[in-house]
């Protein structure tokens, strides 16, 4: 290869011409993400949804240790659709621990002020968001989920993916729900919540999973 | 740069010129069966073409009308069953064709001057292959379906992660632009119906304009054998016809969770590894497979006379099987099996690496004591054997 002046220049020339072909190309790209500013395509602000305050469940319901429940909260991203915004769903799992912790994880995300038994995990999965089940017996986390076993501190009731096998523990020491054994990098992804009397008030979500489609997106009338 | 630029395109103009995709005259050896390969691909292309429009006719891509319309296609209108069985088996005959022909080409050398452009084109067209069998049975919205785009539309967020680069958000973009939108959903569907038929009608209008520039020939398979697998199809849908399974559902993850059996080994391999790994790896294996006519240089064409290489395919197919087999028993013990899997995969290409030492070394040793040859007169490259 011969680098001569002529070559050198030709060079020189392409920089403008490439970069023009971009600058005129890159609002185009806003025909396959339309939520984004015309020149703010691949910048770093991600798209955060609104979810507002949302009762989803009864300190009641959750009576003794380990008690649990699974609710939905809605949230909304912008978007181009008759309603200029689109609903999507984080499905979520309540459990009451049998002691107090403080609901905090290794990422910073406060999750609720002060001590509380009661958590509230997010079950999308932090790996590659499968949804997550509550297992209240750890033998059936060994059994169906690729034979892991807790040792004798998480013989408790844990959290399991499907998917790949990411298992969480609810009560992990100074990380609640973080991850024990799995592919997963973190662990679940918290919920942030207020009690109100019996309510149990979800104000806001971690963020950074996809979230699943809205209600009725896939609304499935034949449930196994 | 002008004769770096010449020599690309020279370079290109006779690869192209030998071209050997579909005919298989290139290589003839119609004695072999190995060798109608690239008919079979051509073949079962168009079969998945045809039955494809036609299941146009009834299919709904809505998340709504998705499940219900292929209920009906299957049961209610006449001869839908066969329909949909060829598609779905003839898109099974196409991925399997591709990859043992890539196989085939692997270990008989074919990839080799001057066959490099064919088997990058081949390996491409695996690849998207693939991408249309990810994005087609997801338009059938079921369980399997939901979960398989879902995840795999997760990995590229994993490339906001990539260490020194930082986050720019490409990861996120590249996720919202595959799923039509914010969460997995109607826009979704509709993009994936899209890719699911775009990518195969582009290609095949390309492939036309190749068969009319060059005259080559479409199908070089006897009447008998395109009738024989057109009724093999019919008859495999007839006795098993594939399930529908049940309708997504967005709030429950069943388990355990399968992909098509062409993705069964990767799955497992998502198991193993970070996720960032997970989408960084299947890219890396594209690049090995692309660049390969490139890093195995000898002449060689038998695999004991190139061992290294040799070796690498033979742990290839092995992983594929052996990965699948253990997803399909849903064994993964994840704080258990990759060191064992990393120590064997580092034993045996080390070991690979040292027999090619050898074999190098007793090569150059028989080729001092046989007298100083003239340079290039080396034997010509041997036919490729039937392996
Ligand atoms: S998605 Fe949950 S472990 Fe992979």
């Amino acid at each position: 290869m011969k680098l001569d002046r002529r070559g050198v220049l030709k060079a020189l020339t392409a920089i403008p011409v490439v970069g023009a072909l971009i600058a005129v190309l890159s609002p185009f790209f806003r025909f396959l993400k339309p939520n984004d500013k015309p020149w703010g395509i691949f910048t770093i602000t991600p798209d955060l949804p609104q979810g507002g305050a949302q009762v989803v469940g009864k300190v009641s319901q959750l009576a003794k240790p380990w008690d649990s429940f699974y609710f939905t909260y809605v949230q909304r991203f912008v978007q181009y659709t008759p309603e200029g915004q689109e609903a999507s769903n984080v499905p979520g799992v309540a459990i009451r621990l049998p002691k107090k912790v403080r609901f905090v994880n290794s990422e910073g995300y406060v999750g609720f002020d002060g001590e509380t038994d009661i958590v509230l995990f997010s079950r999308i999965c932090p790996h590659l968001g499968c949804i997550y089940n509550y297992v209240s017996d750890w033998h059936e986390v060994s059994a169906g989920y690729g034979g892991f076993r807790p040792p004798g501190f998480e013989q408790h009731a844990l959290m399991a993916c499907p998917c790949h096998f990411s298992i969480y523990d609810p009560e992990y020491p100074d990380n609640p729900g973080n991850v024990i054994s799995g592919p997963a990098p973190r662990g679940a992804r918290y919920f942030r919540f207020e009690i109100h009397g019996d309510d149990i008030v979800v104000t806001g979500a971690e963020v950074g999973a996809i979230a699943q489609c809205a209600p009725g997106g896939a609304a499935s009338p034949r449930e196994a | 740069m002008e004769a770096v630029l010449a020599n690309l395109r020279e370079w290109f103009q006779d690869r192209k010129q030998r071209l050997d995709l579909w005919d298989e005259t290139q290589t003839a050896r119609q004695d072999n069966p190995l060798y109608i390969l690239g008919g079979l691909v051509w073949l079962s292309w168009m079969i998945v073409i045809v039955s494809g429009i036609v299941l146009m006719l009834w299919y709904i891509p809505t998340t709504t009308g998705a499940y219900r319309s292929i209920e009906h296609i299957t049961y209610d209108i006449p001869f839908g069953w066969v329909v949909r069985g060829l598609h779905k088996y003839g898109g099974d005959m196409l991925i399997t064709c591709i990859t043992l022909r890539i196989y085939r080409m692997y270990f008989a050398g074919e990839y080799k001057k001057p066959g490099e452009l064919t088997w990058m084109i081949l390996f491409a067209s695996l690849v998207l292959a693939m991408i249309s069998g990810v994005t087609g049975y997801t338009l059938e919205w079921n369980q399997r379906a939901f979960w398989a785009a879902k995840v795999i539309l997760t990995v590229p967020t994993y490339y906001d992660d990539i260490p020194l680069i930082g986050n720019l958000g490409l990861g996120h973009a590249i996720a919202y632009i595959f799923l039509g939108g914010p969460a997995l959903g109607q826009g979704t569907l509709t993009r994936f119906y899209s890719i699911h038929f775009g990518i195969s009608i582009v290609l095949a209008i390309v492939a036309e304009t190749f068969f009319y520039r060059t005259r080559r020939r479409r199908l070089n398979v006897s009447a008998f054998a395109i009738v024989l697998v057109l009724v093999f199809l019919a008859f495999v849908s007839f006795i098993n016809l594939p399930d529908l399974g049940q309708w997504a559902n967005n709030n429950r993850t069943p388990l355990p969770v399968l992909s098509d059996w062409y993705f069964l080994a990767l799955y497992q391999v998502v198991k193993y590894m970070p996720p960032l790994w997970a989408g960084v790896a299947p890219a890396l294996l594209i690049g090995y497979g692309m660049l390969v006519p490139f890093l195995d240089r000898t002449k060689e064409t038998l695999p004991t006379r190139r061992p290294f290489f040799f070796v690498v395919g033979l742990l290839a197919v092995i992983y594929w099987i052996g990965f699948s087999a253990l997803i399909m028993l849903n064994i993964a013990v994840i704080s258990r099996d990759p060191p064992y899997i990393w120590g064997i995969t580092v034993v045996v290409l080390f070991a690979a690496f040292l027999w090619e030492l050898a074999y190098r070394r007793r090569q150059a040793r028989r080729g001092a004591a046989s007298a100083p040859a003239p340079a290039g007169a080396s034997r010509p490259a041997p036919r490729p054997a039937a392996s």
